[in-house]
């Protein structure tokens, strides 16, 4: 098996709530994360699977490309995560939890080869800072 | 944002810098013996590294928090537990012999393994990264992380020094 990746970049603001808790209790868990603040997320997309006979290629980079653009980066970039997506009304846009939603946008739309699949998300917030997910096979296994 | 059945598991990953001096230098080799296996790093004066650490932890995201478990945390005990006591150091003076023959990075990633491990919620700790320079890196790896086809076992540190 080899593995790809694909790297891209977008900018998001983000803050960090639960509305189970008062302001103050906010303040003491998540700090100045809970003012509205953003970050340029570099995020990672790596693809696991055989080299195609015909192409040699595992998975073509523009498609792999082309997909993570339409799927992740036109909906996230220059955008407050918070308040312009669906996605976060129920969970709080931490790195950890937007890993899982980028996976779950990513991997129906990939070539359905049974010699291929999603293997990692990983999103840097920044330089020093990132998340791994390997989807539910690994949380489940 | 109440209890949930699922919860996703993941990684997550910090980097750290500290710079520290050292020797390569067994005690129970000769002098030629130690000029020969460890040669420039023999230097009898010693000298030093920007040490780059990346610590990755592993746990399920809170539904409370968006966080895995310690992550919040974790900054303040790898500064505290680790950063603290190698920052601007000479490691010869930290790495004891039961931790080491010398002051090798497959020693000292080791011990901050250790050190980390007993500091960390129990079984969090899933993968360090150690290098010594941008060209030279070591790494220990918990046994059943998901990502370990393209990791080392935790018993075989790789890396090599020029």
């Amino acid at each position: 098996m080899i593995r790809l990746t694909k790297r891209v970049e977008f900018c998001a603001a983000h803050s960090y709530a639960n509305p189970a808790w008062s302001a103050e209790e906010n303040q003491r868990v998540f700090g100045r994360c809970s003012n509205v603040h953003g970050h340029n997320y570099v995020l990672e997309v790596t693809i696991e699977g055989e080299p195609s006979p015909e192409t040699g290629m595992v998975m073509d980079l523009k498609a792999l490309k082309d997909v993570i653009l339409e799927a992740v980066v036109e909906r996230f970039d220059h955008k407050h995560l918070n308040l312009d997506l669906p996605y976060f009304k129920e969970k709080i846009p931490t790195p950890e939890n937007l890993a899982v939603v980028i996976w779950e946008l990513l991997e129906p739309r990939l070539p359905g080869r049974q010699e291929l699949r999603l293997h990692r998300i990983r999103l840097y917030e920044d330089g020093s800072f990132y998340v791994d997910y390997y989807g539910e096979r690994a949380a489940n296994g | 944002m109440g209890k949930d059945a699922w919860a996703p598991l993941v990684e997550v990953t910090r980097a750290y810098q500290f710079s520290a001096a050292h020797r390569m230098h067994n005690p129970r080799f000769s002098p030629a013996d130690n000029a020969r296996i460890y040669g420039r790093c023999n230097n009898p004066n010693g000298h030093g590294h920007t040490y780059r650490l990346e610590v990755t932890i592993r746990g399920r995201v809170s539904r409370q928090t968006g966080h895995v478990e310690g992550g919040p945390t974790l900054d303040a005990v790898v500064r505290a537990q680790v950063i603290q006591r190698f920052d601007r150091m000479n490691l010869d003076h930290l790495i004891a012999p039961t931790d080491g023959p010398t002051s090798t990075t497959e020693a000292l990633v080791a011990l901050i393994w250790r050190i980390l491990d007993g500091a960390l919620v129990t079984g969090q700790l899933c993968h360090l990264r150690l290098e010594e320079t941008p060209s030279n890196f070591f790494e220990l790896d918990r046994d059943d992380c998901p990502g370990r086809p393209d990791r080392p076992s935790r018993s075989r540190p790789t890396g090599a020094r020029k």
